[in-house]
């Protein structure tokens, strides 16, 4: 078969007659969200997204309780999920003197839920930070080292290399107790550690993409060095740490909280679901099991959202 | 030399029945595409039936579907095939294996990928030889090594430790034939076993399957989309249309008279093809036209990493190119031909000699500096989808050229844009379009589009066309010349498809092993080649014409073993070994290319000093 | 050939080994901690300071804690293969990470054997048929690609099968603190308890480890089901498969072709797994308070003990630098594809 003859699939219309003067992104992205729009799945992942940076901006503002005064009730456990209708009901309707403790609460007389939805404000925040910081950095460096290929590149890989020979929580934990808990220190921390595995990916891409045919075309057509890296090479290189910021994120929201959990992160009483699951791991051993669970299960679950969406860009992008 | 195969009566039992054969594809979204439907097939033994069809016509699928196999995601979901009088479709899974391997054979199109990468070729020969005799492992190997050695590999016992990647197309298509050979099968299933296999190695592996299925008197079923290797070795052709036998017929009456429109179309673009080389001028008379790109000279070498030693890719190459002069370049791989356009647009440096654009040396300047010749150069490559960045729109890959090259205004390139598509035969709304959603020939009128958009006096085609259908082939090679006519470029045509050359090309330029070996005027080399190689070449080269059959020849002139690499070159002649016209002086010093009187140049000394009579050629 | 290969990625490893512990050394230098008043207190006199800082060596130049660092000063450095003594312990950080590596090293490996019998099984199952349970577990596991809260799922594990199920033993340590611990040979106490004939101490170790390695599985598995499921779609839809099959091999022997093709690509991703464990396990160890590195290094950074995390951050590099050639002369030998 001939390869050519393979990939074509007859002749197809422009979208609009006359300029392709629509604004490019929004058709784009228009088509893109078309394209995902049947899937369930997908939807579900974008949903537990958007919340997590929803709540990571409003979470302590609509949250019933001060995430960080006791509210007097002490270790109370949640309500049974088949009262959660009513309790709702009834607190929409204003007829109970306080909100319910829908996640219980922790020996302080903290409310869980309360916390637990405030939390994002601290590991969203971190996490997005450090792993959108990488991703960029990484890029950057990765292009560089893909397309120029000279001794200079050559010692920033070998740097690269060393860096990834870091163990990754060990790392992190030090450089954010040397350095103090602030969560800048935490969003570089996370950043450092992450930076590495984007260059890599990206480096690997550009340099298989450079040996394609419109890059030897583009050359010939007289492009300078510069102009095919950005025209070119960058755009269609990209994909790969797209997927790969996805699950980034959710290996940086573990890590954000599991520093916490060791008491090398975010600083207490700061709710974050790291310190919630530490604070509780002493009382889940005796039975009290909401103050660990329920954050736990947000980290979990908000993880799983962004993995979803990393695998349908994945699965949406391997054609191109 | 074999007598003509005997095609058999009707009288003798069919070997293979299929019948009602259906196969079905499931997509991404769970829905099922039909990929063949309702295949139908007689084989009698000893036949050679060829199946024909563009591609995605199904005709791969069906033939594999025929022992039962199908390439994931598809299903057989239909039909009977019996053979020898049993069902194959519906056999346990021991039996039918009993048979695959052993009484029907496959050979698929890709050699290389078709070898487990991790396992030798010893391993994977004996291990399918156990599967069907009982036998040990010693022995097992110890045939591997004797078939390696019937194909014709020398120092068989090293290369039985070989693996894939370290085996040439070649060489990996002719241990395939013969594992699939070695039981003496009834029935050869072939699916495009030459593709990608240069010309002369495809004359010398079409000759070995056809003279093995005679002696083993097997039958084969060949699918091809070459009308060449249909009419020069089949009996029997079927005709394939998206899934669907539209035609079926003994080869000479197929071409004499072909029933369906389908059928009529193919063949009369290859006719056109055979018409146009002796029909009327097809571009414009070169009148004492300026010569305009003067290559003198031009070696290139690429170091082999972890060794001192080079690939002599480019070896002392001279020509030149007139205005509005089309030169075709052909060569088998290793020729250099690729390497020779590349070096033309700077996409590779040249080490040593140079290349002369009116006048102006641009054999060694730098790269950056080479950029304002890219208005007036330019390259088309083979794969049009390849060439194209996959995200823009055609406007976009129009405009780029422009944006570089010239100082007109958005509107005006807007413009321009419009009056490209037009001059290259597509509809001016495919420009918001993007490559994927092009079929192969649109894809491939953009990238000319795109090469002409500044106007350049001369363009280089790397093999423009080989990697498209016979029909979309003939409409590109129209446009080239019709383009070339109006817009007066020059072009150097580099392939390695022989018909085309002879319809599109004024001059043409014969490359083995980075020299040249003959060059000429088209007509005169063509009908008359004088060097050894050139002889071979046209002679190995299939011509859909079934009055001249390769195999009712009496004579056929082939070249012994296989292409050499160009890494460690022979002192004299780079033919000498495979030449059947050598002589011992041959091997001792370097051959020159020297003017023929009648403007030839051979690269030859026993034919420009005369010692090759013609009776010999 | 080989052997010039394995010779030249030593020698890299050794820079590599080099750098890491330069990155280290300065960078737990430049950064605003300061271990001294850690030590003596934030409300000691200026003298017991002076004389705090001078005992951890602090007192002098960089360059010259440099030196003394890697060996060319008076006391033993890295160039004797001596890491320092633990500020806090006095003990030799050598000596002390000998003690604590093992039990991690016994609890990750455990993990990762335990992982692939389960999802090389898994994953094959996947790809051979598409669409049934085995295919929808393992594509929704496989999603996470090891990204778990490991200290959470070791809780819940707890919560469920010691509190409320009963049957796994309490989170404290390796082996019953009641039992007498065995003496150290390998520091495996899986296999030192069977070198002394200590049953009951090897039973209490599988015991205890119940829940860690369980955790660990959970969390790597998924990754390596996907890897192992991809690699045999691959695999299965490639040319070499069905020329295989049509040349009457087996379902089984295919089966089997498959697998090695789709298995040794993978050899080396195993050491990004090795390493992620390796990560998941510092705090696995906190939640079931097993002394392994990973508590080691929790103490040293948290103590500001320099000499130490030195020490831990050195070994885990060279561990990893270990695997990751021996993976890459494993992937080598079974890829002849491989150039070296």
């Amino acid at each position: 078969m001939s390869m050519a003859e393979g990939r074509g699939r007859g002749r197809g219309r422009g979208r609009g007659q006359g300029q392709d003067s629509a604004p490019a992104p929004r058709r784009w992205l228009f088509a893109r969200l078309d394209a995902f729009s049947g899937n369930k799945f997908f939807a579900f992942g974008v949903f537990i997204v958007a919340l997590s940076i929803f709540l990571a901006a409003f979470g302590a503002m609509i949250s019933p309780y001060d995430p960080q005064a006791a509210t007097g009730d002490i270790s109370v456990p949640p309500p049974p999920i088949t009262e959660w209708p009513r309790l709702f009901y009834l607190a929409i309707s204003g007829q109970l003197e306080r909100p319910p403790h829908w996640f219980g609460t922790d020996q302080s007389g903290l409310d869980v839920f309360s916390r637990v939805i405030s939390a994002p404000r601290a590991d969203m925040t971190i996490a997005l930070g450090g792993a959108l910081i990488s991703l960029f950095l990484g890029t950057f460096l990765g292009l560089i080292a893909g397309f120029y290929r000279n001794w200079a590149t050559e010692l920033m890989m070998r740097v690269s290399d060393v860096l990834q020979a870091f163990p990754v929580f060990i790392t992190a934990m030090i450089l954010v107790s040397l350095a103090g808990r602030e969560t800048g220190n935490l969003v570089l921390a996370l950043a450092l550690v992450y930076t590495p595995i984007f260059i890599r990916l990206t480096r690997s891409e550009v340099m298989a993409q450079s040996a394609r045919g419109y890059v030897q075309a583009a050359w010939a057509v007289g492009n300078s060095g510069f102009k095919i890296a950005i025209k070119h090479v960058l755009p269609n290189s990209l994909v790969p740490s797209l997927v790969q910021l996805s699950v980034t994120v959710g290996f940086a929201i573990i890590l954000t909280a599991g520093l916490s959990f060791v008491g090398a992160g975010v600083r207490p009483p700061t709710p974050e679901w790291g310190i919630m699951i530490s604070v509780g791991a002493q009382q889940l051993i005796l039975g009290e099991w909401w103050p660990s669970i329920f954050p736990g299960l947000a980290i979990t679950v908000t993880v799983f959202g962004y993995a979803i969406v990393g695998h349908a860009i994945e699965q949406k992008f391997r054609e191109t | 030399m074999s007598a003509p195969r005997k095609a058999d009566s009707a009288a003798t039992a069919p070997i293979l029945e299929a019948e009602g054969l259906t196969v079905h594809f499931r997509g991404k979204d769970g829905a099922e595409t039909m990929a063949v439907a309702d295949f139908s097939l007689t084989v009698r033994p000893g036949e050679f039936i060829g199946i024909m069809g563009e591609p995605g016509c199904g005709k791969s699928t069906a033939a594999i579907a025929l022992i039962g196999l199908v390439r994931p995601p598809g299903r057989i979901t239909g039909g009977s095939v019996r053979f020898m009088g049993r069902e194959l479709l519906t056999m346990e899974d021991d039996e039918i294996t009993a048979i695959r391997g052993k009484d029907i054979g496959l050979i698929v199109q890709n050699p290389r990928t078709s070898l487990h990468p991790m396992l030798t070729v010893g391993n994977q020969i004996s291990r399918v030889y156990r599967a069907h005799n009982k036998v040990s492992k010693k022995a097992a190997w110890r045939h591997a090594i004797d078939m390696l050695r019937m194909v014709g590999m020398n120092d068989p016992e090293r290369r039985v430790k070989a693996y894939a990647h370290e085996l040439s197309s070649g060489m990996t298509q002719r241990v395939l034939i013969a594992m699939a050979m070695s039981s003496k099968p009834k029935l050869l299933i072939a699916d495009e076993p030459t593709s990608g296999l240069d010309v002369t190695i495809q004359a010398q592996f079409l000759d070995q399957m056809w003279e093995t299925a005679n002696q083993t008197g097997s039958a084969v079923l060949l699918v091809t989309q070459d009308l060449g290797i249909i009419a020069n070795y089949c009996d029997r052709v079927l005709i394939m249309e998206q899934g669907r036998i539209i035609e079926e017929a003994p080869v000479r009456q197929f071409f004499e008279a072909p029933k369906q429109e389908y059928s009529r179309r193919i063949l009369a673009t290859q006719r056109q093809e055979g018409d146009d080389a002796s029909g009327e001028a097809h571009h414009g008379e070169l009148t004492d036209a300026q010569t305009i790109i003067r290559v003198a000279g031009l070696c290139k070498q690429f170091p082999i990493r972890g060794s001192a030693e080079v690939v002599h890719a480019v070896d002392d190459v001279s020509f030149e190119i007139r205005r509005g002069e089309a030169v075709g370049l052909v060569g088998e791989s290793g020729s250099g031909k690729t390497t020779v356009g590349r070096c033309l647009v700077r996409l590779e440096e040249p080490t040593a000699g140079d290349i002369l654009f009116h006048d102006a040396s641009l054999g060694g300047i730098k790269r950056a500096a080479f950029t304002p010749y890219r208005k007036a150069i330019q390259i088309v490559f083979q794969d049009p989808f390849d060439s194209m960045n996959p995200r823009w729109t055609v406007e976009k890959v129009l405009r780029e050229p422009l944006d570089l090259h010239t100082d007109l205004t958005a509107e005006q390139k807007r413009e321009r844009v419009v009056e490209l598509l037009e001059m290259t035969g597509l509809d001016a709304s495919l420009r918001a379009d993007q490559p994927r959603q092009l079929s192969a020939g649109h894809q491939q009128r953009v990238v000319i589009a795109r090469a002409i958009a500044t106007n350049p006096e001369f363009i280089v085609l790397d093999e423009p066309t080989s990697a498209l259908s016979p029909e979309t082939r003939i409409e590109i090679i129209q446009l080239l010349m019709e383009l070339s006519r109006k817009l007066g470029f020059a072009y150097l045509f580099i392939s390695h498809d022989l018909t085309t050359v002879r319809v599109i090309c004024h001059r043409v330029i014969v490359m083995y092993l980075g020299q040249i070996v003959e060059v000429g005027d088209k007509d005169g080399v063509f009908s008359h080649p004088r060097h050894p190689y050139s002889k071979a070449l046209l002679a190995s080269h299939l011509f859909p014409d079934v009055t001249n059959r390769r195999v009712d020849r009496a004579e056929r002139i082939t070249l012994e073993g296989e292409i050499p690499s160009p890494v460690s070159l022979p002192k004299g002649c780079y033919l000498y070994g495979r030449c059947p016209s050598q002589k011992a002086a041959c091997a001792d010093a370097p051959q020159q290319l020297r003017a023929m009187p009648d403007g030839r140049e051979i690269r030859c000394w026993r034919v420009t000093e005369g010692d090759l009579p013609e009776a010999e050629s | 050939m080989i052997g010039r290969f394995i010779v030249r990625r030593v020698i890299i490893a050794l820079f590599q080994l080099l750098g890491v512990s330069l990155v280290v050394f300065f960078l737990i230098r430049l950064l605003p901690a300061d271990p001294v008043a850690n030590l003596v207190g934030l409300n000691a006199s200026e003298e017991a300071y002076i004389q705090a800082e001078r005992s951890l060596g602090l007192d002098k130049s960089l360059f010259e804690q440099l030196s003394v660092f890697l060996g060319f000063s008076e006391p033993s450095g890295l160039v004797d293969g001596s890491l320092g003594v633990s500020w806090l312990t006095s003990e030799p950080v050598f000596h002390e990470i000998g003690r604590f590596l093992p039990v991690t090293l016994e609890l990750v490996t455990l993990s990762l054997l335990l992982s692939f019998l389960i999802a090389i099984p898994l994953g094959m199952a996947s790809a051979t048929r598409p669409g049934s349970i085995a295919d929808k577990v393992a594509l929704i596991w496989g999603m996470f690609a090891g990204a778990q809260p490991d200290y959470w799922w070791g809780l819940l594990f707890v919560f469920v099968f010691f509190y409320v199920l009963g049957v796994a033993p309490p989170p404290m340590g390796s082996i019953d603190p009641m039992m007498s611990r065995p003496s150290v040979i390998t520091g495996f106490l899986i296999i030192d308890s069977i070198l002394l004939g200590r049953f009951d101490v090897f039973l209490s170790v599988l015991y205890h480890l119940m829940l860690p390695v369980l955790t660990l599985v959970f969390v790597i598995s998924g990754a390596i089901t996907k890897m192992v499921r991809q690699n045999m779609v691959r695999a299965l839809a490639s040319d070499y498969i069905l020329y295989a099959r049509s040349c009457g091999l087996s379902k089984k022997e295919v089966g089997r072709y498959a697998l090695r093709a789709a298995l040794t690509p993978a050899v080396t991703l195993v050491g990004i797994f090795y390493m992620i464990l390796l990560s998941a396990a510092v705090t696995v160890e906190l939640v079931f308070s097993l002394s392994g590195i990973g508590q080691y290094a929790i103490r040293s950074i948290l103590t500001f003990d320099y000499p130490a995390i030195q020490g831990v951050v050195l070994v885990v590099a060279l561990l990893s630098l270990f695997i990751y050639l021996l993976l890459d002369i494993i992937h080598a030998y079974l890829d002849p594809r491989v150039q070296y």
